[in-house]
């Protein structure tokens, strides 16, 4: 799966913004809007997309998007053992 | 710092011409650092050239004393130049929250009747979702653009250009010079109305509180769209000749401590929500760090918890203060500072030009210890002149000479205040107001909602978060899907701050015989509190 252009879909939803592209490089202060409380609700849109859950200190420790990546590709391969 | 009386008033002008007369003309007025932690130093004379310029081209666009003009753009330098060129020229500002929803833009817009807004790229999508169904088409100028279009101004290379002199005209203390939005229990948030006889006040206020000495380099967090980040993060540092510091970007403990730590700073001024999202880390995080040259902290929009007191002194070797105000006070009215001994949880005490009194339901004084309506004398220069097309809740605000302020309180015999609570239903997260009918209407605009009632609880780290009741339709399959969409829906219509941490579905929201949601009973339902008297419930 493309996880970068799902990725994207979720950050336009939640951000309301279909200009949005991120990459894997894209941080918190490229995307209009994402602050500590939009980032929950990102959080939740990301959990509720790849049906994964993330723990609390996961979900505060995202500096990048390529973070997301990694944990999203770990826990959608943890799923499917 | 007392202003001569003949000086010219106007804010934009003290913050700049002046201190370039009082020869801070190449000290640093600001530090800016970057995303990516690039610095960039702007002195007072360069602040008023380039204010300057902003006033110019807001002349040549006709826009005019009196006038209102919203800006909509992240902590850029830019931010600060048109907000005080447009002071310089008498036009009746206000800054956004970029983070602000798409209806409340509108409203707001609406509301006030602006004539012109200034975005960038970035945010212009915003403003471009609502420009068809605004009541009054305004001036929307770009600021990283040098194109136009019939319906965006793009002025980067028109600013360059413009000439950097201006002559700021005599202003009177009377003339409208900024305005905040504000939230209440009931209704939309209100425009708070600021004069440019304000700085008086904030002037005095900075220096009686922070007391800097002339080198200091302040630091204050607070984004420009609240009434913090304009007083004290743009006014009360400048109009005093202080360099300060502005940082792009969201909260991160290192890249905070880094800024303390390698920009020198003497005196910062934040919010308890970040303390206690700092108090997160490891004790030893903080050894990384060299801390000497910061002298205060200060925290401002919640209650500061003795526990957060405790934390600064044992972890970063400094007191925390507490200081007290609102947007419609428009400065500090109440505050720990130096000189007065912390008592950790007291609000402090009031400054000296401010006269603050608890009074009953009747206008009486009370006594020491006991509980009630904190209210302050008026007038004060930075008092707010009114709500915007609403003097009823203006009138409302107020019992003979005072000013009531909403917070219940009490004092001690040492003459300490010490907040209570509110005696309204407005939630105070992470030091911004959150209306809850302003959320109530939004989630009701979803076909999904069939009723909703919203309400603050404690949190450990917001001080307050917003739980939103509700009542959804039986066609929904997905109850989590369901969550996210109305979250996402308050969030971009209303705001992120606004958006609930919680919902929580339920069959029916409990209300008075009158139909007025019984607040006090979700509140107990959602901390599994004994519901008390439910005798005027209409039904449960």
């Amino acid at each position: 799966m493309d996880i970068i252009q799902d990725l994207n879909k979720v950050f336009r939803e939640v951000f309301n913004n279909p200009e949005i592209n991120v990459t894997s490089e894209t941080t918190s202060n490229d995307i209009s809007g994402w602050d500590s409380f939009s980032h929950i609700n990102l959080i939740t849109a990301i959990e509720i997309y790849f049906d994964i859950e993330f723990t609390q200190t996961e979900a505060l420790s995202f500096n990048t998007v390529d973070d997301m990546i990694q944990s999203i590709i770990n826990k959608v391969n943890t799923k499917k053992r | 710092m007392a202003l001569p009386d003949k000086i010219n008033h106007n804010i934009g002008y003290l913050c700049t011409d002046w201190q370039v007369l009082l020869g801070h003309g190449d000290k640093p007025a600001l530090i800016w650092i970057s995303y990516g932690r690039d610095e960039k130093r702007i002195s007072f004379k360069d602040l008023m050239f380039q204010s300057n310029r902003a006033a110019n081209l807001f002349s040549k666009y006709r826009i005019n004393v009196g006038d209102k003009m919203m800006i909509l753009l992240p902590r850029i330098p830019e931010l600060f130049t048109l907000f005080l060129g447009g002071l310089k020229v008498g036009i009746n500002c206000c800054i956004l929250f970029t983070s602000i929803g798409e209806d409340t833009l509108k409203e707001r817009i609406d509301d006030s009747g602006t004539k012109c807004i200034i975005t960038s790229k970035k945010y212009l999508y915003k403003i471009e979702k609502i420009l068809s169904n605004l009541s009054k088409t305004p001036t929307v100028f770009i600021i990283d653009s040098s194109d136009s279009t019939s319906k965006f101004i793009g002025i980067q290379k028109e600013i360059s250009e413009i000439s950097p002199d201006f002559d700021t005209p005599n202003i009177d203390i009377g003339q409208p010079s900024h305005f905040h939005f504000t939230s209440g229990s009931t209704g939309r948030p209100k425009g708070v109305q600021h004069l440019h006889g304000a700085i008086t006040n904030i002037a005095d206020s900075f220096m009686e509180v922070f007391q800097p000495s002339p080198e200091d380099v302040y630091w204050c967090t607070a984004d420009p769209g609240w009434v913090t980040g304009v007083s004290y993060g743009i006014i009360g540092p400048w109009v005093n000749g202080i360099t300060q510091i502005q940082a792009e970007g969201n909260y991160n403990a290192e890249y905070w401590m880094n800024i303390l730590e390698g920009n020198y700073v003497n005196i910062l001024y934040s919010a308890p929500t970040v303390f206690r999202m700092l108090m997160q880390n490891n004790d030893s995080f903080y050894s990384r760090f060299n801390l000497m040259k910061l002298k205060r902290i200060y925290c401002v929009g919640e209650p500061l918890n003795p526990a957060i007191i405790d934390w600064g002194r044992k972890v970063l070797g400094k007191d925390i203060h507490d200081t007290w105000f609102q947007t419609e006070t428009g400065s500090i009215m109440i505050a720990n500072r130096p000189g007065i001994d912390i008592r950790p949880g007291s609000m402090g005490k009031p400054l000296s030009y401010i006269n603050p009194s608890i009074l009953d339901d009747n206008g009486h004084s009370v006594p020491p210890l006991q509980k009630g309506l904190l209210c302050l004398k008026k007038p004060w220069s930075s008092m707010f002149s009114e709500y915007m097309k609403n003097s009823k809740s203006y009138q409302e605000k107020f019992i003979g000479d005072y000013y009531i302020t909403g917070d219940i309180a009490y004092t001690d015999k040492d003459g300490y205040f010490w907040f209570v609570g509110r005696n309204d239903d407005v939630i105070n997260t992470a030091g911004h107001l959150v209306s809850p009918f302003e959320v109530e209407s939004a989630l009701l605009e979803l076909t999904e909602v069939l009723d909703v009632g919203v309400v603050g609880v404690p949190d450990e780290v917001l001080y307050e978060k917003t739980i939103a009741f509700v009542v959804i339709n039986d066609s929904i399959k997905d109850i989590r899907i369901a969550d996210m969409k109305l979250k996402l829906h308050v969030s971009q219509k209303v705001s992120s701050i606004a958006s609930p941490k919680e919902i929580v579905f339920t069959d029916i929201i409990p209300k008075t015989k009158s139909g007025k949601i019984m607040r006090r009973v979700l509140r107990s339902k959602y901390l599994n509190e004994d519901l008390g008297d439910l005798s005027t419930l209409e039904e449960y």
